[in-house]
């Protein structure tokens, strides 16, 4: 029997052991083109009952709670980095896939399901547990391969896997509710679905507006307050909309969009420890569910996981898409590229341990399924996304990044922005003296990185292409500024 | 500087027929070439794309200011065309687009693009001018404001 100080000693030592080797090789991976969160997923079975490691986790109530947490700071960053601009884009056709395009994607997974020889309620658990696609997964791919997708694709994805994940988990508790509860499922889950999508989205809304006027108005002691905040409103905002009968994925999303788009005291260093909470929950997340994996009795039914894969990403994914984009009129290449990038991450998973939890029948069974149809979407489609993307050439020219960054940080709101371009070789400013640039009084550059070097801009400083610049302006100023500068960094 | 030292009264269109960006991209030079007839639409359309694909020039509110310099222009020519219905443009606001302000400039000429831009995006920043301008009866009244405010400014 090891002692009470040891035995959390080694739990740390195992946990951190662990993060740290699957951080230090998501470099391989990327290089390989695989996705990382593959990479997590085989280091978690890696360390598992059956593996090297030889540890016994088998606690579905732990992984049902510890990938909620995860998944409520990942959406919560997802819809924190959302620009708005973006939102108006891509909202009517991303909102459509979500809702609409889940439920059909559900159904015909579930036809493919009794076809394998599945009963109904289970058939159709299995639809609905796989419906929502993940663009972190995607995202993360293409930025390892150094690929940017054009404005609108990225952005429907991105949109849509931020609002989708609700729909799934809406449809999986309603039919466990109902193969535990009994009776047969019926209409009534359609207006079940609204209301919890129309209160979520209030509380989430309602919430992030609130948080947005406390923090300009507070002052807080520390700057390292900040972030602890933002991270308490997300848990805060899941609890309060679930507990209210709404979407608690939902509300975090938008609560993070609505604070994310907002002026906030600390806005960079409040992202910064989002995206790194956000990073811990995805390792961490596939870690535990790679542990939670038991091969030996998954491989009985890898068949059958497998063959669901393929049939959910050839056949049920672009039979759900296609139709409702149509009305969208985008281009082939676009509409191809969104029906084969349906890519399935960590929230089937997820959801899979809430059939056990609930005592479902045959859940470890489901459970072992879904682990291969995501497996199987991880290696085929995000496998192949890279590829794809410059087959069907969708990538964006989107500037190197900086070699240098600089930022402004402050607990006040700023009269005034520091924005960030890239000079190419069609920017209207390429090639003039900053002397002949006509800025408006209030703008002027205050750094131009060039190469390794850092330039004080004066008068004579010759603007070039593949120079970074930094401008100082007003907001007012800001769409001339752009105009003139060309290409903008996102923030 | 003013805006009607290179604007032509004939090269302004009340009502682009085009709904996307390659096509408004396309009326739009074959704007230009009703006052310069010499010029190559093909080349002018690659110059005004080299443009946008750095970033959208619709800075937002319905406005758009396509630009780019070309060995192939002699002189500074510009363009006004208007989309009743507007025009997904990717704008950076994301809403549609109605008003298009087109430059070309020669390759050389650094400073005066860079002086017309300021010429022309300090007029259109103006709500009263955009209402003005989507509000116009023809090309004609259109042009009219254009030379108005821009005398006023």
């Amino acid at each position: 029997m090891v002692d009470e100080p040891n035995l959390t000693a080694w739990l740390l030592t195992l946990g951190g052991a662990l993060l740290a080797i699957s951080v230090l090789m998501s470099r391989a991976s990327g290089r390989l083109g695989l996705p990382t969160a593959l990479l997590f997923l085989c280091m978690g079975m890696l360390a598992g009952e059956e593996g090297l490691g030889r540890i016994v986790f088998d606690d579905y109530q732990f992984a049902f709670r510890a990938g909620t947490v995860a998944l409520v700071f990942i959406l919560f960053d997802g819809g924190f980095n959302t620009p708005l601009a973006a939102v108006r884009r891509g909202l009517v056709p991303s909102t459509v896939l979500a809702t609409v395009g889940v439920a059909v994607t559900a159904l015909v997974l579930a036809l493919g399901a009794r076809l394998l020889g599945l009963p109904w309620m289970l058939a159709l658990l299995v639809g609905a547990v796989v419906s929502s696609t993940d663009a972190a997964a995607v995202f993360s791919i293409l930025r390892s391969s150094g690929l940017h997708l054009k404005q609108r694709v990225g952005t429907i994805l991105e949109l849509e896997s931020g609002l989708n994940d609700p729909m799934a988990v809406l449809l999986t508790l309603a039919i466990t509710d109902q193969i535990v509860g009994g009776g047969p499922l019926g209409w009534r889950i359609v207006p079940d679905v609204v209301l919890q999508l129309v209160i979520g989205a209030a509380v989430g809304i309602a919430l992030g507006r609130g948080s947005r006027f406390a923090l300009r108005r507070t002052r807080l002691p520390a700057i390292g307050l900040y972030p602890v905040f933002t991270l308490g409103l997300a848990l805060l905002t899941f609890g309060v909309a679930t507990l209210l009968g709404g979407s608690g994925f939902l509300a975090v999303y938008l609560a993070g969009m609505v604070l994310g788009n907002g002026a906030l005291p600390y806005h960079v260093g409040i992202r910064r420890v989002h995206d790194g909470v956000a990073w811990f929950s995805q390792v961490a997340m596939f870690l535990m569910l790679g542990l939670l994996v038991t091969p030996s009795r998954a491989i009985d039914v890898a068949g059958q996981g497998i063959a669901l894969g393929l049939f959910l990403f050839v056949i049920a994914r672009p039979l759900a898409v296609l139709p409702l984009l149509l009305p969208f009129r985008l281009p082939w290449r676009e509409q191809f590229f969104l029906c084969w990038v349906g890519l399935r991450g960590a929230v089937p998973i997820v959801l899979a341990t809430f059939p056990v939890l609930a005592g479902v029948p045959a859940g470890r069974y489901l459970f072992d399924v879904v682990f291969f149809v995501v497996l199987v979407s991880v290696l085929l489609q995000g496998g192949s996304v890279g590829w794809l993307t410059r087959k069907l050439s969708l990538e964006s020219g989107a500037p190197p990044p900086p070699p240098a960054v600089l930022e402004v940080a402050s607990a006040h709101d700023l009269e005034g922005e520091l924005l960030a371009f890239y000079i190419g070789e069609a920017s209207a400013v390429a090639g003039s003296p900053l002397s002949e640039v006509p800025f408006p009084g209030e703008a002027a550059v205050v750094m131009v990185v060039r190469g390794r070097t850092l330039i004080a801009p004066r008068g004579s400083t010759i603007l070039r292409p593949g120079d970074h610049v930094y401008v100082v302006c007003t907001r007012e100023d800001r769409d001339y500024v752009r105009l003139i500068m060309g290409q903008q960094y996102e923030e | 500087m003013r805006i009607t030292d290179f604007l032509d009264r004939n090269a302004v269109e009340a009502d682009l027929r085009a709904s996307n960006k390659p096509g408004v991209l396309r009326e739009l030079t074959g704007l230009i070439l009703r006052v310069k007839p010499d010029l190559d639409p093909n080349e002018l359309v690659e110059t005004l794309l080299q443009r946008e694909k750095l970033q959208s020039t619709g800075i937002g509110d319905g406005v758009a200011i396509p630009h780019g310099k070309s060995a192939a222009v002699p002189e500074i020519v510009a363009c006004v065309g208007r989309s009743v219905g507007g025009v997904d443009f990717s704008s950076l606001d994301g809403l549609p687009t109605h008003l298009f302000l087109t430059l070309l400039v020669p390759e050389s000429s650094h400073g005066l693009h860079l002086k017309a831009l300021a010429r022309v995006s300090r007029l259109l920043k103006e709500p009263r001018v955009r209402q003005a301008l989507l509000e116009a009866e023809d090309s004609a009244a259109m042009y009219d404001i254009i030379a108005r405010e821009d005398a006023r400014l």
